[in-house]
C-alpha cells in the first residue's frame, strides 16, 4: 500500500471527544477527536509529558477513557482488540527475556488457533521482514537495542496487526539505528498495509515519516494543529530531509511547539495551565 | 583445577592438619582426630547404616521441601496477583515468617505424633515462608509493560499469570527456594533429634548420648557433605532454569 492508495473515506479509526483523567484527578487528555484512514501514517508530536503514551494506551483499549470513544472499523473499543498492537518505547521490558526471538514473535499467536506449521510461516515471514531471520534462536538480550525493537515490531507483524501504535519506539537507540528503524516502519507499511500511529517528540522524525502530523499541546493534550505532509513517496533519508517542503514543515512544527511551551505554560502549577487552556 | 579454588582447599587441609596435630598432642576423648573420624566415617556410612539413617532424612527433606515449594509458589503467586488476597493475608504472613520455625515442632508432635508426617510437616512449615514471601514479591513486581503486552495480545488473566507473571517472578522464587532449602535442612535435623527412631539427627544425638564420639563426628561430617552437595545441586538446577536471567543481567550490568 502506498499513500496514493489511501481512500479518504476509508476511515479505520475514529476517535471522538476522547478524554482521560487519572484517578488522582490529573487530566492527561482533553477532548481529542481525529480520524485515521486505512494505511495512513499519522504522528502525534508534542512536548514531553504531553500525555502521548496515555493517548496510545487509551486508543488501544489498555486504558479506559474518562469520556469520549474510540471506534475501530465502526466498532466501539472497550478492551484491546486484536487489530491493534502497541510497540513500547522500552523494548527490553515488553519482550520476554526467557523466550528466544522466535518464541517472542510467536508468543501472541497462541490466541490465533493456528496449526503449528502456519505459526512457523508467520514467524519466519515477520522475522525476514525486519531482517532478523538469522537471529531466531537468539535471546532478545543478546541483541542490540535496535534489533530488540525490531523483534517487538516483528511480533506485531506476525500477529497480523492492522494498526501499529508506536510509542516513541526509536527514542532509546542511536541515530543511525534510528534512521534504519524509521525506514523499516515505512517499508512495513508499504509491504503489509499496516496503519501506523506514532507518538514522538522528535519533529524531524514526525515530518519524515508521516502523511499527517498532529501537534499536541502541553498537558492536558489537545490537538493544536493538523498538518498534512505533502512530501513525495517513497521517503528517503537524505533526499526527503533536504526537500524544501520538509524544511518548511519542520520549521512550522518547531515554531508551533516553541509557542506552546513558552515559559508561562512551562510553569508546573496546573491552575495556570488550565487558565491558559480555557483562555485559548 | 583452577588456582582460585586451590587456595580454599588448602585452607581446609591446613585447618584439618592443625586439628589432627592438636588432638594427638593433647588426647581428649571428646575431641577425635580427623583421621580417626575419616576411618569411622567409612565404616559407619559405607554400610546399611546409610539406608537406615541418611536415606530417611533425605526422603523427608525432599517431601517437605517439595510440599513447601508447591504450596509456597502457588499461594505466593495467587497472593501476588490478586490484591484482596494480599491485603487479607499479608499481615499474618509477616507474623508467621518471623516465628522461628523450630517453635512449631512441639505442636507438630502433639498433633501428628513423632512419625514421618510430623517431620515432613515441620520441614514444610520451616521452608515455606521465604518461598511464599519471595513468590508474592516476584509476582507483584512484574513490570507494567509486560502485563500490558499480555493484555494487548488478548491473553486471559490466567494465561498471563502462567506465561508472564510466573516466569517473570522466577528469579525471586529461586532466591526464596535457596533460603527455604537451607531452612528445610535445619528443620529435618532438629525434628529428628527431638522425636525419632532413625535419621541423621537421631543418629548424631544417640551417638553423643552413648559416648560414641567418633560416630558423632562422622555423622556431622556426613551432614556437611550432604549440605554442600544439596546446595551444589540446587545451583546447578538454578543455573539451567535461570540461564536467561543470568544472561540478561550480565548484559545490563
Amino acid at each position: 500500500m502506498t499513500p496514493q492508495d489511501i481512500d479518504a473515506r476509508d476511515v479505520v479509526l475514529q476517535v471522538s471527544g476522547l478524554q482521560k483523567r487519572y484517578r488522582q484527578g490529573h487530566l492527561a487528555i482533553e477532548r481529542l477527536s481525529f480520524d485515521v484512514r486505512r494505511g495512513e501514517f499519522v504522528t502525534f508530536v508534542g512536548p514531553s509529558g504531553a500525555g502521548k503514551t496515555t493517548l496510545l494506551k487509551t486508543i488501544c483499549g489498555l486504558l479506559e477513557p474518562t469520556a469520549g470513544r474510540v471506534l475501530l472499523d465502526g466498532r466501539l473499543v472497550t478492551a484491546p482488540p486484536p487489530e491493534m498492537v502497541l510497540v513500547f518505547q522500552d523494548y527490553a521490558r515488553s519482550l520476554f527475556p526467557w523466550l528466544t526471538v522466535a518464541a517472542n514473535v510467536s508468543f501472541p499467536l497462541r490466541k490465533k488457533r493456528l496449526a503449528a506449521g502456519e505459526k512457523t510461516v508467520l514467524v519466519d515471514e515477520a522475522l525476514t521482514a525486519v531482517g532478523l531471520a538469522a537471529f531466531a534462536g537468539h535471546y532478545p538480550w543478546q541483541l542490540s537495542g535496535g534489533m530488540q525493537q525490531r523483534v517487538a515490531i516483528a511480533r506485531a507483524v506476525a500477529f497480523r496487526s492492522e494498526i501499529l501504535l508506536l510509542d516513541e519506539p526509536f527514542a532509546s537507540v542511536d541515530a543511525l539505528t534510528r534512521a534504519d528503524l524509521e525506514d523499516l516502519t515505512l517499508r512495513l507499511r508499504a509491504e503489509f498495509g499496516i496503519t501506523m500511529l506514532l507518538v514522538t517528540h522528535d519533529i524531524d522524525e514526525a515530518v519524515y515519516l508521516s502523511d499527517r502530523v498532529f501537534v499536541l499541546s502541553p498537558p492536558p493534550a489537545r490537538v493544536v494543529r493538523e498538518i498534512a505532509v505533502a512530501l513525495p513517496q517513497p521517503r528517503e533519508q537524505v533526499r526527503t530531509r533536504s526537500d524544501p517542503t520538509f524544511l518548511a514543515l519542520r520549521k512550522q512544527v518547531h515554531e508551533l511547539i516553541g509557542k506552546l511551551s513558552d515559559p508561562v505554560t512551562d510553569v508546573a502549577e496546573p491552575a495556570i495551565t488550565n487558565e491558559r487552556t480555557h483562555a485559548r | 583445577m583452577r588456582p582460585r579454588r586451590l587456595l580454599g582447599i588448602a585452607t581446609i587441609l591446613v585447618l584439618l592438619g592443625a586439628w589432627e596435630i592438636s588432638a594427638r598432642a593433647h588426647p581428649n576423648v571428646y575431641v577425635t582426630p580427623p583421621s580417626q573420624i575419616a576411618v569411622t566415617f567409612v565404616h559407619e556410612w559405607f554400610s546399611p547404616q546409610f539406608a537406615h539413617d541418611a536415606v530417611p532424612s533425605l526422603a523427608r527433606l525432599a517431601a517437605g521441601f517439595a510440599l513447601a515449594t508447591l504450596f509456597g509458589v502457588t499461594l505466593g503467586i495467587a497472593i501476588g496477583v490478586w490484591d484482596p488476597l494480599y491485603r487479607t493475608l499479608d499481615p499474618i504472613l509477616q507474623v508467621l515468617r518471623a516465628l522461628p520455625p523450630t517453635a512449631v515442632i512441639p505442636v507438630g508432635i502433639l498433633l501428628l505424633g513423632i512419625g514421618d508426617s510430623m517431620k515432613i510437616a515441620v520441614i514444610a512449615f520451616g521452608a515455606v515462608w521465604p518461598i511464599l514471601v519471595n513468590s508474592v514479591d516476584g509476582a507483584r513486581s512484574v513490570t507494567e509493560d509486560r502485563l500490558d503486552t499480555a493484555r494487548n495480545f488478548g491473553l486471559s488473566r490466567f494465561e498471563t499469570v502462567v506465561s508472564v507473571t510466573f516466569p517473570s517472578a522466577l528469579p525471586q522464587i529461586f532466591a526464596g527456594l535457596r533460603i527455604g532449602l537451607a531452612l528445610a535442612f535445619i528443620m529435618i535435623i532438629i525434628s529428628e533429634m527431638v522425636g525419632s527412631s532413625n535419621g541423621l539427627g537421631y543418629a548424631i544425638l544417640s551417638a553423643q548420648r552413648t559416648f560414641s564420639i567418633p560416630e558423632m563426628y562422622a555423622g556431622i561430617a556426613l551432614l556437611a557433605i550432604l549440605g554442600y552437595g544439596l546446595n551444589a545441586l540446587f545451583s546447578l538446577v538454578e543455573a539451567r532454569v535461570l540461564a536467561w536471567h543470568h544472561g540478561a543481567s550480565a548484559v545490563t550490568r
